[in-house]
C-alpha cells in the first residue's frame, strides 16, 4: 500500500494513471492545471507510454482525448470550467455518439472566483449533456473517482465528466494509492457509423443515448458514496455534496446525528434516494458546492410542495461564493467561535491586490498604449483578454476597458471598431492568441477592419505558472503573416524602457494606418525564464525528431 | 487533538514551501492533516495564504473556521493581521517583521507595529535580515518557520529532517543555509521566551526580539542574563520602541544592553 501527499489535481491525475490511462490533454486553467501538469511529470519521469500534451485550446484538447477513446484507449482531458465551454461542442457531441475507451473530463469549477470569470457549475453541464458526472469530496475520492470513471466510462460507453472544485484541487492530504492497471489495446470502434453523426446515425445515436440513461440512473442509485443514513423518522433531512460532505462534518459534529442525510456524489442525481430520504425526513435542507443544482431538481420534482426544502433558492445557504463550515454553522443556527479580537486593525490592514511583476514587458507596452491614448483624446478603447496582462486593468496602468473570455478581444475589437469606436484597440496574449484569437483575425483579414491588434508575446503561459505557448518567436509573425495580414503591418517591437520612444513611433505609425495592424510585443516574461529555456528545448528536439515515433512521448 | 495553522505572506515568498515542511513532517509524526493553498493570480505579487490542519483524527474540512488557528506563520508583518479572524483569542503570530511594500497604500510602519505589537502571543524575527546572514535571501520562510518550530504539535527534528529533503534538489549550500535560517528562527523565539520566562513583559520582549541579529545557535547565558537585566528596568518599553523603530540590528553582545540609554 502506497500513500502519498497529494493535492486533489493530482490524485485525479494519478487515478487516471493508475487506470490505464493512454493519454492525456488540457490546456492550463487554475485550479486545473496541475492535474495535466502531474501526468507529464510522472510520464516523463518514469518513461510512462502516456501520450498527449498542453493542447491548443480545450476543444481540440477534448477532440484529440476522443480521438484516443475511439481507438479503444483511455484518455482524460482536464480543464477549468469556463475551458467546458470551448470545448463544449466535442463534449455535447461525443456524449451522443459515446466514449469507446473510457474518457474522463476532469473539470474543476471555481467558486468564489479566486482566478476566474465566473462560477459556472460543472455540474449543470454534465446534465445537459446526459452523461455520468462524479463529485469527490476529498483528495481519497478524487483518487478513487477518476480510476472509477474510467471504468464505467468504458461499461456503459459515456464519457464521465469529473467535477472538482478550487479547494479540493488546491488542498492536500495523504492519499493511499492503488495498483496500476494495464492499458488497453487498440481496438478501433466496432460499430463506426454511431461515431459518424451525420443526421441518420446521429438519430440512432441518441436514441442510444436516450436507452442509456436507466443505466447511468442505476449506476448512480446503487453507487456507494451516494449514500443515504435514516437516522429515525420525522427527523429533518441534508442532501448533501461533494466537498460541502466535509464542510458539514465539520460544522454539525456530532450534531449530525440529528439528521437523516443523503450523500451525493454521483449524478445523475439518485432520486430513488431522494425520495425515500424524503419520505423519512419532517423536510430537507440542501447543501451543496455551486449552483442549487440538486434543489432545482428536488424543487421540480414537485417534492416541494409536500415539505419544506431548503437551500440556496431559500436564502438559508448562500447562494454566491464557496461555502465553508462557518456559513454552515449559520445554515444550521450553531455558533460560530470568538476569534482574536485587535484594536486599530482596519487602519494598518490593506488590500494586497495581485500586480504584474517588476520589469514585465506587458509594463512597458501598457505605457505604449497609454501614452497614443493621451495623444488622441478620443474614443479610443482597448479590449483586454485573459491572461496576466488583465493586470492592466487596474492601477497604475488602467490601460484595457474589458476582459470578457479567452480570445474574445479581438472580436470585440472589430465588433466596436463597427460600431463606430476609432481607434479600437485590443491586447491578448501569445497563448491566448493561438488558443482562440486566430479565428477573429481571419475575420479582420477579410474585411480589412481598422484595428489595432497588440500581441503581447511573452513566449509562456504565465499565470498558470508558465506552461508552453503553441506558437511564439518569428512563428508568430508567420503565422499572423499566414492568416493574411498585411506584412507591411505586422510590426515588432521590444517593449523595454530604452526603446520607448522608437516604439512609439512604430505604433503611431500603425494608428495612422486605416485598416488591420498587428504589432506584436515580444519579450520573454521575467519569472519564467528557466521554463522558456526549456520549453523551447522540448519543442526544438520534437521538430528535430522524424519517423515513427508512436511512443515515445516526444522526449525521446 | 487538533492544531490548525495559517501561512500567509505575498506571492513569491515561499509560503507553500513552509506548508511543504510542515505537511511531511506531520505524516511523519502520524498526524492527520489537510492543507489547502492559493494558486493563481493572487501569486503575482498579491496576498497568498495556504492552511494546515493536522489532527490525531482524521480531518473533516480542508478550511479553518473561524477562531479556531492555534498560529499565523507570516513572511510579511501587515500580512500577518490578514487572518486574524481565524486565530483563536489565545492564538500565536509569528512573522517577519520586514515590510515588503508592492503596493499602494501601504500603512505606516509605526502604527503596523503599534497593532502587531499588541497582539498578546507574537514573535516577529527580523527574518529578511537573518535570512540572507545565513547565505539564502529568500530563507525568511525558514526563519519564520523556525520561530513558530517550537509550538507545533512534533519534534522540531522532524521539520529540520523535511527542510533538508525539501531542499535537497537545490544542492547542500542551499540546505545549509536554510538550515542555519530555520536555527535562528528557532534561536529567537527560545530567547523571546526566555525574557518573558524571566519576567519581561511580552511586549517589550517581542519589540526587542524583531531587532536582535540571532545566530544559528541558542543565544549565550550572558547575553541573556544582559537583557534580563535591562529589560526589567523601568524604561524597558520606551526603550523597546526606540530599538524597533531604529530599524538597525543589535548584535548579541552582553555588554550591549547596559549601555542602551
Amino acid at each position: 500500500m502506497t500513500q502519498e501527499i497529494l493535492l486533489g489535481d493530482e490524485a485525479v491525475a494519478r487515478g487516471a494513471i493508475d487506470a490505464g490511462l493512454s493519454a492525456a490533454y488540457a490546456y492550463p486553467g487554475t485550479p486545473s492545471t496541475e492535474i495535466f501538469e502531474t501526468i507529464h511529470s510522472l510520464t516523463k519521469q518514469h518513461h510512462l507510454p502516456i501520450r498527449g500534451f498542453w493542447s491548443t485550446n480545450e476543444k481540440v484538447a477534448l477532440e484529440e482525448a476522443i480521438g484516443v477513446s475511439y481507438c479503444g484507449k483511455r484518455a482524460m482531458v482536464s480543464m477549468k470550467h469556463v475551458g467546458l465551454n470551448v470545448a463544449a461542442d466535442p463534449f455535447m457531441n461525443v456524449a451522443v455518439a459515446g466514449a469507446w475507451g473510457g474518457l474522463v473530463l476532469a473539470v474543476a469549477d471555481d467558486p468564489s472566483m479566486h482566478s476566474s470569470q465566473n462560477e459556472q457549475d460543472s455540474r449543470s453541464f454534465a446534465d445537459f449533456a446526459q452523461v455520468l458526472c462524479v463529485e469527490p469530496a476529498d483528495q481519497q475520492e478524487a483518487y478513487e473517482l477518476a480510476r472509477e470513471a474510467f471504468e464505467v466510462s468504458e461499461r456503459l460507453r459515456v464519457p464521465v465528466v469529473l467535477r472538482l472544485v478550487t479547494r479540493l484541487a488546491h488542498s492536500r492530504a495523504l492519499v493511499t494509492l492503488g495498483e496500476r492497471r494495464t492499458q488497453n489495446e487498440l481496438r478501433y470502434v466496432e460499430d463506426d457509423g454511431l461515431y459518424t453523426l451525420i443526421p441518420s446515425n446521429a438519430r440512432r445515436a441518441y436514441a442510444g443515448l436516450i436507452d442509456k440513461q436507466p443505466a447511468l440512473q442505476k449506476f448512480s442509485e446503487e453507487h456507494r458514496l451516494n449514500a443515504l443514513t435514516i437516522r429515525g423518522e420525522g427527523k429533518p433531512g441534508i442532501i448533501v455534496s461533494g466537498i460541502a460532505w466535509t464542510y458539514l462534518r465539520e460544522a454539525l459534529g456530532p450534531k449530525l446525528d440529528d439528521f437523516n442525510v443523503l450523500r451525493v456524489s454521483v449524478y445523475p442525481l439518485p432520486v430513488g434516494k431522494v425520495r425515500e430520504l424524503l419520505d423519512h425526513s419532517s423536510e430537507l435542507m440542501i447543501v451543496e458546492e455551486g449552483y442549487p443544482f440538486i434543489e432545482r431538481f428536488v424543487s421540480a420534482l414537485g417534492l416541494f410542495r409536500e415539505k419544506p426544502v431548503k437551500g440556496k433558492l431559500t436564502g438559508h445557504v448562500p447562494r454566491i461564493g464557496e461555502l465553508n463550515p462557518d456559513l454552515l454553522r449559520k445554515t444550521f443556527g450553531l455558533p460560530v467561535k470568538t476569534s482574536l479580537a485587535v484594536a486599530g486593525l482596519e487602519d494598518v490592514l490593506m488590500a494586497r491586490p495581485p500586480r504584474l511583476c517588476d520589469a514585465c514587458p506587458h509594463g512597458d507596452s501598457y505605457n505604449l498604449i497609454n501614452e497614443v491614448r493621451r495623444e488622441l483624446d478620443s474614443s479610443m478603447r482597448v479590449m483586454g483578454d485573459i491572461g496576466c496582462y488583465a493586470l492592466g486593468y487596474s492601477k497604475p496602468y488602467q490601460a484595457i476597458n474589458s476582459c470578457l473570455c479567452m480570445g474574445s478581444s479581438i472580436g470585440m475589437a472589430i465588433g466596436a471598431a463597427h460600431a463606430g469606436i476609432s481607434p479600437s484597440l485590443c491586447v491578448i496574449g501569445d497563448g491566448t492568441f493561438t488558443h482562440t484569437g486566430m479565428n477573429a483575425l481571419l475575420d479582420a483579414v477579410i474585411e480589412n477592419t481598422n484595428i489595432k491588434v497588440f500581441i503581447l508575446d511573452n513566449s509562456i503561459v504565465a499565470m498558470t505558472g508558465g506552461q508552453p505557448t503553441t506558437m511564439s518567436d518569428a512563428h508568430l509573425e508567420e503565422l499572423v503573416a499566414g492568416l493574411g495580414v498585411k506584412k507591411a503591418h505586422v510590426r515588432t517591437i521590444t517593449p523595454v524602457p530604452q526603446k520607448h520612444a522608437e516604439n512609439l513611433a512604430i505604433v503611431r505609425e500603425e494608428l495612422a494606418y486605416q485598416g488591420l495592424s498587428v504589432i506584436i510585443a515580444r519579450r520573454a516574461c521575467v519569472r519564467y525564464v528557466k521554463e522558456i529555456k526549456e520549453h523551447k528545448r522540448e519543442r526544438d528536439a520534437a521538430h528535430a525528431h522524424e519517423g515513427d515515433c508512436a511512443n515515445c512521448s516526444g522526449n525521446c | 487533538m487538533t492544531f490548525d495553522l495559517v501561512l500567509c505572506g505575498v506571492g513569491g515568498q515561499g509560503v507553500l514551501s513552509t506548508a511543504y515542511v510542515i505537511d511531511h513532517a506531520a505524516v511523519d509524526a502520524g498526524l492527520h492533516f489537510k492543507q489547502p493553498e492559493i494558486h493563481g493570480m493572487s501569486q503575482r505579487g498579491g496576498a497568498v495564504s495556504a492552511q494546515v490542519r493536522l489532527g490525531s483524527a482524521p480531518i473533516a474540512s480542508d478550511l479553518i473556521s473561524t477562531g479556531e488557528a492555534k498560529a499565523v506563520l507570516s513572511v510579511e508583518p501587515m500580512e500577518s493581521l490578514r487572518y486574524l479572524s481565524l486565530l483563536s483569542s489565545d492564538g500565536w503570530v509569528f512573522t517577519d517583521v520586514t515590510p515588503l511594500k508592492n503596493m499602494a497604500g501601504y500603512p505606516d510602519t509605526a502604527k503596523l507595529y503599534d497593532v502587531l505589537f499588541s497582539l498578546p502571543h507574537v514573535v516577529a524575527v527580523n527574518a529578511t535580515k537573518l535570512a540572507a546572514k545565513a547565505g539564502a535571501s529568500k530563507a525568511q520562510n525558514m526563519v519564520v518557520l523556525g520561530a513558530a518550530a517550537s509550538h507545533l504539535p512534533f519534534p522540531v527534528e522532524l521539520l529540520e529532517k523535511h527542510l533538508r529533503a525539501l531542499f535537497q534538489v537545490k544542492g547542500e549550500h542551499v540546505v545549509t543555509a536554510n538550515l542555519k535560517a530555520f536555527r535562528m528562527g528557532l534561536a529567537a523565539s527560545a530567547f523571546g521566551a526566555a525574557l518573558i520566562a524571566r519576567g519581561v513583559s511580552a511586549p517589550i520582549a517581542a519589540r526587542v526580539v524583531a531587532r536582535l541579529d540571532f545566530d544559528a545557535t541558542p543565544v549565550a547565558e550572558d547575553v541573556l542574563n544582559a537583557w534580563v537585566e535591562r529589560l526589567l528596568r523601568s524604561d524597558a518599553e520606551a526603550l523597546s520602541k526606540r530599538v524597533l523603530a531604529a530599524g538597525d540590528s543589535l548584535p548579541l553582545e552582553a555588554q550591549l544592553p547596559a549601555k542602551l540609554a
